[in-house]
């Protein structure tokens, strides 16, 4: 029977963990970034923008009231 | 700009996060498999029951996004997923797993789904709830190319346990403020009207912000004995049947024809790739052309894909299915959701869509587990792939057979106004 866990990329579904072993190979090629520095850009990515949506929704308030 | 669109931001960040951090399973499992001494079947176990559970949760928070609205909902299940996926951190076992992943956390990221954030999308948009819903679920592709890979270098920096918590204080800490602050279930809740249209301009004053269409439903159920909800449901078994049994046999496929994991792996990277692309394309043309027709024709062009492992030789098969599908890939879901609030409304669009959704995942199990049927006994994908072809060009018909212009909002409308330009109907009447 196929292994469950090799449903990857469509909805929802746990990427295969040979699949992604082999993409962050090849990523650590390309980019040649440390782990850390990884985390640190991703991490930015995933905080940045609700950050910035959060902000310009404020903002947004604070006009609307103004007006 | 129209407030709609800051609600689209959030909601792409939830689908971001919810989606991102379930394909991050995969992940973790090898580092599971050593620290807990074993095997990977057993982890696969916990994961199929999260896929059930999660699927079998859609009807009911589709029902509960009906009743309650999308943000009590959408909050609600924010708030049990963060929790419970920091608690991951304390699990030592694969039956920890199962009970706080496969079914705590599969049951309760239900209500993050497309049928409760899709039906805050249709309650919002109208005129563009093609491209809205797309960007919508565009934030599930950028998921798995972002949230992926920063879990997989937490796990080297910080090990699984803190990646876990990190991931659930993100949920917890950022996505909970972010949906308190921007997400309002419908236009109304802040005084304004789906597509920002102004109350008071010729066409606030048609009635078109609270247009009803023919086959508008006050229950779910009575959209049953119509038409359409088959139609769309039967091309959606379909896309889990052909969506679920490739991402499931591709590199098996490809191992049989002599091709490597990693060429395979590439080829399908380039699928997910183009299909991030593809969905949004879909999602512009549908606000201007009828949607059936792009939904047909998704299923024609992912039959043709199907065609091609049949037919091409493997390595030339490998990349025209990974361009060709690629194109078709989840461009389905925006379609799908679309057609569904235009067809029925939005009051039941949570259930409707969350019953597709449902048909979905059991068409995807089922073909999972037929595929690997007919490969093990034939030695062959050719039946599958000629069953997969059969069905989607099957699809593509029944889809393309949808009367739309006389059962959606979109068209009633437009003749409505038409009518009324002519002074034959009063306004705000359908």
């Amino acid at each position: 029977m196929p292994n469950p866990l090799e449903t990857v990329l469509h909805h929802s579904e746990p990427i295969d963990p040979t699949l992604w072993e082999w993409l962050s190979l090849k990523i650590d090629d390309v980019l040649g970034l440390h782990s850390s520095a990884m985390v640190f850009i991703l991490g930015a990515v995933t905080v940045l923008f609700p950050v910035v949506v959060m902000l310009l929704v404020w903002r947004r308030h604070r006009i609307t009231r103004h007006d | 700009m129209f407030y709609g669109w800051y609600i689209i931001a959030a909601l792409f960040f939830a689908t971001f996060l919810s989606i991102g951090a379930r394909q991050g399973f995969g992940v973790f499992v090898k580092t599971w498999e050593e620290d807990w001494a074993v095997s990977t079947a057993a982890i696969s176990f916990a994961a199929a029951i999260g896929t059930l559970v999660n699927g079998f949760s859609q009807p009911v928070f589709g029902w509960l996004t009906d009743k309650f609205g999308g943000r009590p909902v959408l909050l609600a299940s924010f708030f049990v997923t963060g929790l419970a996926t920091a608690g991951v951190a304390t699990i030592s076992s694969v039956l920890g797993l199962m009970v706080l992943y496969g079914f705590i956390i599969s049951f309760s990221s239900g209500g993050i789904g497309f049928q409760t954030t899709g039906v805050i999308v249709a309650r919002w948009f109208e005129k563009k709830r093609g491209v809205a819903m797309a960007v919508l679920v565009s934030g599930g592709s950028v998921g798995g190319l972002v949230f992926v890979p920063f879990l997989s270098y937490l796990l080297i920096e910080v090990g699984w346990q803190t990646a876990w918590i990190i991931t659930g204080l993100i949920a917890l800490l950022i996505g909970i403020p972010l949906l308190l602050i921007v997400v309002k279930s419908k236009p109304d809740d802040i005084g304004l009207t789906i597509d920002g249209v102004d109350p008071n301009s010729e066409e606030g004053l048609l009635g078109s912000t609270d247009a009803v269409g023919p086959k508008f439903v006050d229950k779910w159920f009575a959209a049953l004995s119509s038409r359409p909800i088959w139609q769309l449901s039967f091309g959606y078994f379909v896309c889990g049947i052909t969506t679920t049994s490739i991402a499931v046999h591709f590199v098996r496929w490809a191992n049989s024809e002599d091709i490597t994991t990693g060429t395979a792996a590439l080829a399908f990277g380039l699928l997910s790739g183009i299909n991030a692309v593809g969905v949004l394309v879909v999602g512009l043309l549908s606000d201007r052309f009828q949607r059936k027709n792009l939904l047909g024709g998704v299923y024609l062009v992912r039959g043709l894909a199907f065609l091609t492992l049949i037919f091409l030789p493997g390595d030339i098969a490998l990349w025209a299915f990974a361009v060709i599908g690629g194109m078709s890939w989840l461009a389905t879901v925006p379609l799908t959701a679309s057609l569904t609030a235009d067809v029925y409304g939005v009051r039941n669009l949570g259930m409707l869509f969350g019953l597709a959704n449902m048909s979905h995942a059991f068409g995807g199990a089922l073909a999972v587990f037929l595929f690997g049927w007919a490969f093990t006994n034939w030695g062959s994908y050719n039946v599958p792939f000629v069953v997969g072809a059969i069905t989607l060009l099957a699809a593509g018909v029944v889809c393309l057979s949808i009367r739309e212009k006389t059962n959606s909002v979109r068209f009633t409308r437009i003749n409505q106004s038409n009518e009324l330009d002519s002074g034959s109907v009063t306004a705000g009447a359908s």
